[in-house]
């Protein structure tokens, strides 16, 4: 019987899983598979598993059980062994290593930060600040102006938004380095203008989303920070 | 400013379970790019994340980019200028404020000044509005000032 994996645990976890339900049309059973010092927390594998909201929700949500009684290996979605003998095979092969990394992330947590610029005020703000902005901008306007016009106005304000971008993404990573272990930044998109993970000691967590919150106050309108925590360590893994 | 937080108490509990349904799309990516990637095993067909992709594709400076841009900031133009004068008076005069150093000082802050005069009346009902926003460009935040008086 092939089974979906979640997490990957120490032993001595005490896998409270009576409350949660796994993948799959009605919640499938959740049970550990142990080896050694390491138990997997594994469910039967749903015929249909698929990338949809039902089976993300159930994933993310034993994870996030697992982890709030100690340290997990929350594994990617979507993963399924063969059968429970090769995940027992596993954790014996990568036993010393998974169980290092446990012990690195206990007593931490993942915290994502997303940061979003509302492009109205960005660009109401370059032409503001812009002269050169401005006067193309009104060279175009009703249609007027040439197609070089145009792109020289759209160069010269993409240019400014990522600046601009770069230096409100620099800005949030200067204020949240001093209180991480460590971070994983994507590259700044379309969409977010910095997409960072930060691993927080317990200890600090309060703190880190209090300077958080004071750092998007700072930021002022036109900015939208979305700080999402604690998370179990997906990106530190 | 937005600041979303998973809860209040969440910290103190450690997450407990609390991924509910409306907070799954920031996590999203997490689950599905990110977290312990078994290479032994199978893995689901993950064709629907190329919907994120798109979603989270890295900027690049294109043709296409600077024609969306140079669309938007005429629209912007259209929409905040001119269906409302005062507006853009608004628009206008923050630069004469605070905004317009060096360069665009010439041929343009002549027409700009003019428009503002004959505007003035209209920005005074604003003038507590415009009184944040001198506060805070005092601040030295001047390189992102925001544009809030501009909404109504």
């Amino acid at each position: 019987m092939s089974v979906y994996i979640y997490a990957i645990t120490k032993a001595e976890h005490p896998l409270d899983l009576d409350d949660v339900r796994g993948v799959g049309e009605d919640g499938s059973d959740l049970h550990a598979v142990s080896s050694g010092s390491l138990s997997a927390v594994v469910s039967e594998a749903p015929a249909d598993l698929s990338v949809a909201r039902r089976d993300l929700e159930a994933h993310h949500e034993v994870q996030e059980n697992l982890w709030s009684d100690g340290a997990i290996l929350p594994l990617s979605f979507g993963f399924v062994a063969p059968d429970e003998d090769s995940v027992r095979a596993l954790l014996d092969e990568r036993a010393e290593a998974f169980s290092q990394r446990l012990d690195e992330l206990s007593g931490t947590a993942e915290f994502n930060v997303k940061g979003v610029t509302d492009e109205d005020v960005l660009l109401r703000a370059i032409l503001t600040d812009s002269g050169q902005a401005r006067t193309l901008n009104e060279s175009i306007r009703d249609g007027g102006g040439t197609y070089e016009d145009r792109l020289a106005l759209g160069e010269l304000v993409a240019q400014e938004v990522q600046n601009r971008n770069a230096a409100l993404a620099e800005e949030v990573l200067a204020t949240m380095r001093p209180l991480v272990v460590s971070e994983q930044v994507a590259p700044p998109s379309q969409q977010y203008f910095v997409n960072a993970s930060f691993l927080v000691e317990d200890a600090r967590s309060e703190e880190f989303t209090r300077a958080g919150g004071e750092l998007a106050e700072r930021l002022g309108e036109g900015v939208e920070l979305r700080l999402r925590g604690p998370l179990p360590p997906y990106s530190f893994v | 400013m937005t600041v979303v937080p998973q809860g209040e108490g969440a910290l103190a509990s450690r997450g407990g379970g609390g991924g509910g349904s409306g907070n799954l799309y920031d996590v999203l990516e997490l689950v599905l790019d990110r977290g312990l990637v078994i290479d032994a095993f199978a893995r689901v067909s993950l064709v629907g994340i190329e919907i994120l992709k798109i979603d989270a594709r890295v900027v690049v400076a294109s043709v296409d980019t600077y024609l969306r841009f140079a669309e938007a900031c005429n629209r912007l133009d259209l929409e905040s200028g001119r269906k409302a004068p005062s507006q853009l008076t608004d628009l206008v005069g923050d630069a004469t404020e605070s905004g317009a150093r060096g360069k665009s000082k010439g041929a343009l802050s002549g027409a700009v000044e003019a428009v503002s005069e004959s505007l003035q009346k209209g920005r005074e009902d604003r003038e507590s509005g415009r009184e944040k926003q001198r506060v805070r460009s005092e601040r030295g935040a001047s390189r992102r000032s925001s544009r809030h008086d501009d909404e109504e």
